[in-house]
């Protein structure tokens, strides 16, 4: 039974229920009683790719707390064209006027493009500094580490977009904040292979370690594959850890443990992140 | 002949500059100006106000244009100032990770920023130094190197539109090439 989804757990319900290969498009979430900010966007991506198979998905919520902070978490809003909630839920707008006012949340948000991109990271910017107490140049460090991965979702795939959520947890010294990007594109191993010179990579684990290599690239140009390398960097650098997942596979980096550690996981498609960082003590 | 130098101004484009996208705006920009110039003229990118760049922005700004130098815009110089101690930090790993180097103008003195190896450092500082273009033979005599290395040396950092290289005639009535940086 899973009371807590996550980026780990999401995993657990793809494996028991079975969404993409039962063809019902299914996510009974109806024991779940909180939900991350990364397994929102993974559940987001998930419902979208059915939906572009040709499906409309349904979710499963009956905790009125859960079915409230998915209205509040902008996450009813954004499946509303592709998916159905069970039971309906019938006043979304009502909280639309209030996106954007709770400085501990970034709602899911759809990334299409660049554009909406600076003012995202300006909130992520924000919040590291007056929540988490980062200093200035620090939180800009962990926005270059989110602007790098939001980018990705659109700048290797067509005709999918990608979705970002943000919250902080706990409180005082605590304090923690957990970023979820998701797609639902081709993942990174198809997405490499598009380069003959990454034709060897053959599992999902392999690409996602090969993706953290400089250099590492669907195109032959040297301003390209940094990307990942540089989140990895500033992932250690300030404590975090980041979970990277693509279709049947996955990795989970901890600045104390830098080996990463993988698994194989349920196949689903695109590149799903989660990306935690703990609050700074400051002197 | 008179040398040009036209400046672009990084931070009208606004104090924090994300993605590869804002980046290619200001690249057209940057392309424009790199047409008006020619041969030994110099483009300077002020960041003065710029607080953070992205990665993704610092490679497509700066590293597509570095490597468009020796092909597109032969013997003009790309040359960076006014970045913070964050900016440098940001854009020296950038550089390096796409294996580049560029100058930087600091407080008047020019250095290299980015995969700067020991080597490329030292010849850059000695041509940098001296107010006067400096040839082959006076490098060696200046680090004490045999001159197909000083010779090597200043091709390389000539191809990689780092110094500037032009004809003159020596005291003994041949020709020669003298090399300098934005001098």
């Amino acid at each position: 039974m899973i009371t807590k989804l996550d980026s780990i757990t999401f995993d657990t319900l793809l494996q028991e229920q079975d969404p993409f290969g039962s063809g019902k498009g299914r996510f009974d979430l109806k024991d779940v009683q909180l939900i991350t900010p990364a397994a929102l966007t993974q559940l987001a991506a998930a419902v979208h790719a059915l939906s572009g198979d040709g499906l409309h998905p349904e979710i499963i919520i009956e905790q009125e707390s859960v079915r409230t902070y998915l209205l509040r978490a902008g996450f009813i809003e954004i499946l509303r064209a592709v998916a159905a909630v069970e039971p309906p839920i019938s006043h979304i707008m009502s909280y639309d006027r209030l996106r954007g006012s709770n400085p501990m949340l970034i709602e899911v948000t759809r990334i299409e493009t660049g554009s909406a991109l600076p003012q995202l990271l300006d909130k992520i910017v924000w919040v590291l500094r007056h929540r988490l107490k980062y200093r200035k140049y620090d939180a800009f460090d962990v926005a270059t580490g989110v602007s790098e991965i939001c980018q990705n979702t659109f700048d290797h795939n067509r005709g999918t977009c990608g979705f970002l959520a943000m919250q902080v947890y706990g409180k005082g010294a605590k304090r923690f904040l957990e970023i979820g990007v998701a797609d639902y594109g081709e993942g990174i191993m198809a997405t490499l292979r598009r380069n003959p010179k990454n034709l060897d990579i053959s599992t999902d684990v392999d690409a996602i370690r090969e993706a953290t290599k400089l250099g590492t690239s669907e195109h032959e140009d040297p301003t390209r594959g940094t990307g990942l390398y540089h989140l990895l960097e500033i992932t250690y650098k300030h404590g975090g850890s980041i979970q990277i997942r693509s279709c049947g596979g996955k990795v989970r980096f901890r600045m104390d443990k830098k080996v990463g550690w993988t698994f194989v996981v349920p196949p689903m498609p695109g590149v799903q992140m989660a990306f935690t960082l703990p609050a700074k003590t400051r002197a | 002949m008179e040398k040009m130098e036209e400046r672009i101004q990084l931070g009208q484009y606004g104090p924090q500059l994300w993605t590869r996208e804002r980046a290619r705006e200001i690249r057209n920009a940057v392309a424009k100006t790199l047409e008006s110039l020619g041969p030994g003229d110099v483009l300077i990118m002020d960041a003065k106000g710029v607080e953070v760049f992205d990665y993704s922005f610092a490679n497509e700004l700066f590293g597509k244009t570095l490597l468009s130098l020796p092909h597109e815009y032969p013997g003009r110089f790309f040359i960076v100032e006014n970045l913070t101690k964050y900016t440098r930090e940001n854009l020296s790993k950038a550089l390096e990770g796409m294996g580049l180097m560029m100058i930087e103008k600091k407080e008047k003195k020019l250095n290299l920023l980015g995969k700067v190896n020991p080597i490329d450092e030292q010849t850059f500082l000695a041509i940098a130094r001296p107010k006067k273009p400096m040839t082959a033979t006076e490098l060696k005599e200046e680090l004490n190197i045999n001159l197909n290395a000083a010779n090597e040396r200043l091709s390389k950092l000539t191809s990689l539109g780092l110094a500037r290289r032009q004809n003159s005639v020596s005291a003994a009535g041949r020709e020669q090439y003298e090399y300098s940086v934005l001098a």
